[in-house]
């Protein structure tokens, strides 16, 4: 009685059941994924999608090619400049050339960015190198010109970045010369600006000093350029500053970013899994 | 032209149309063009709606897929497929609708598709940006978006109609 009962409730809502689940299902993948991606398959970093971007992206990079040799064409210059070739000697005589002084702790992969949006909410960007490059997920991304973002999901041969163009995104950057440290965030409207937030308000900013990256959490290295402080808003009933700032990077043409691989990392999260959980809040 | 191969054609035209040209334009304001709830419109209207819900559930798993929204546009999609037949009954001609018709402006008139498009075209922008930005203090910036959007995602679709389906014969 039951049993038929039940069935007969099924047969009647079997539509609005059917709509729940696949909604369910898409809702439930659509939250997960923002925190925490568990497979590649729905993302750009699968096979698939990876190769229809990439054809897509073989069409499109010769639209802002001139520019981006440019930037290149920039970049090299400034690394140039600190050859020993383009320096004039001031003193002669033998000189100590200690080579053990430095480790090295970051080595840099370049990669092509072959998808991006940026007028949603969050903004993901695709590359076209992944696992089998050496690409993990946690790993930091950059330009010549500023901070990209962070890998979140990675393929076989495709790894998406979560940029500094999503609400979450958290990097910490500094504020030079005065060395003030804050929280990199995005409010979603412009992808030219970003916000800072935890700046106490006691503190005299210039408008156009440089933010540069914190390189705190072995993420990215310290110094890598963010962008520029625009206005200063009083955040109400908090001493805080609520700071703009002018992304450097215009990421509407970004094609050429390179990934940092950090060799010291585990080291460093060895080290600070050390510290017992409860003292940390 | 079997239907079929003409639903399958409109599907990958439009989802391709979306992915590779459509999520790719910023003009600011926050806009954003979507096209792709056209071919559920479209779709037959004596159509299971079982069978519509499934296929609105591929469509937008396609979309989501490549541009990494993670299963927004499957949601908005499946909600507006869902109420399709509700919206449909609400601006049904006097005569019931004729199967051999489609939901197109020139078949069903202007005034037709304007109310049953425009109004599914803004439950699915709503929802859309309700879901993608999730934050009670931003309702504004979410009206804004659907605001600015719809007109301009409805007329790109009005051109593509214009461009891609054939007008009927005059009889």
């Amino acid at each position: 009685m039951y049993m038929r009962n039940l069935i007969a409730f099924f047969r009647r809502f079997r539509v609005f059941l059917i709509f729940i689940l696949l909604q369910v299902f898409a809702l439930s993948t659509y939250f997960s994924f923002l925190n925490f991606p568990r497979s590649q398959y729905l993302t750009s970093a699968s096979q698939v999608s990876g190769t229809i971007l990439k054809a897509r992206n073989d069409i499109t990079k010769h639209f802002n090619l001139s520019k981006n040799n440019q930037a290149l064409q920039r970049e090299n210059i400034k690394l140039r400049e600190r050859l020993p070739e383009s320096m004039q000697r001031l003193q002669n005589g033998t000189i100590l050339i200690d080579d053990t002084l430095f480790h090295q702790q970051y080595t840099y992969i370049p990669a092509t960015l072959i998808n991006s949006t940026l007028t949603k909410r969050n903004n993901y960007f695709t590359l076209n190198i992944g696992r089998l490059q050496g690409i993990k997920r946690g790993m930091g991304v950059f330009s010549d010109n500023g901070v990209v973002g962070i890998i979140h999901n990675v393929s076989d041969h495709f790894s998406v970045v979560k940029s500094v163009l999503t609400e979450n995104i958290n990097i910490d950057v500094m504020i030079e010369p005065i060395g003030l440290f804050g929280l990199l965030k995005w409010d979603g409207r412009d992808p030219r600006r970003g916000s800072i937030t935890g700046i106490s308000n006691d503190l005299k900013i210039k408008k156009w000093s440089k933010v540069v990256t914190r390189g705190g959490s072995g993420i990215f290295p310290r110094g890598i350029m963010v962008g520029r402080i625009g206005k200063l808003k009083a955040v109400e009933g908090k001493p805080l500053w609520d700071v703009e700032i002018r992304f450097t990077e215009d990421y509407r043409t970004l094609q050429r970013v390179y990934i940092i691989k950090n060799l010291l990392q585990e080291e460093q999260e060895e080290l600070e899994d050390a510290i017992p959980e409860d003292e940390e809040e | 032209m079997n239907e079929v191969i003409k639903h399958s054609i409109r599907f990958l035209v439009l989802v391709i149309v979306q992915t590779m040209v459509l999520n790719h334009l910023e003009i600011g304001l926050g806009i954003q063009f979507m096209v792709y709830p056209l071919f559920i419109v479209l779709l037959p209207f004596e159509m299971g709606i079982i069978y519509m819900l499934l296929t609105a559930f591929v469509m937008g798993l396609a979309i989501d897929s490549i541009s990494n929204t993670y299963g927004l546009h499957t949601s908005s999609l499946l909600l507006i497929t869902y109420l399709r037949p509700v919206i449909f009954n609400m601006f049904s001609p006097r005569e019931g609708y004729d199967k051999l018709k489609e939901g197109n402006i020139y078949e069903m008139g202007s005034r037709w598709f304007l109310y049953v498009f425009g109004l599914l075209l803004t439950i699915h922008h709503l929802w859309f940006f309700t879901l993608e930005i999730f934050r009670i203090d931003d309702l504004l910036f979410v009206l804004q978006k659907t605001l600015f959007s719809v007109p301009l995602s409805f007329l790109l679709c009005l051109l593509i109609q214009a461009t891609f389906v054939s007008k009927p014969k005059e009889r």
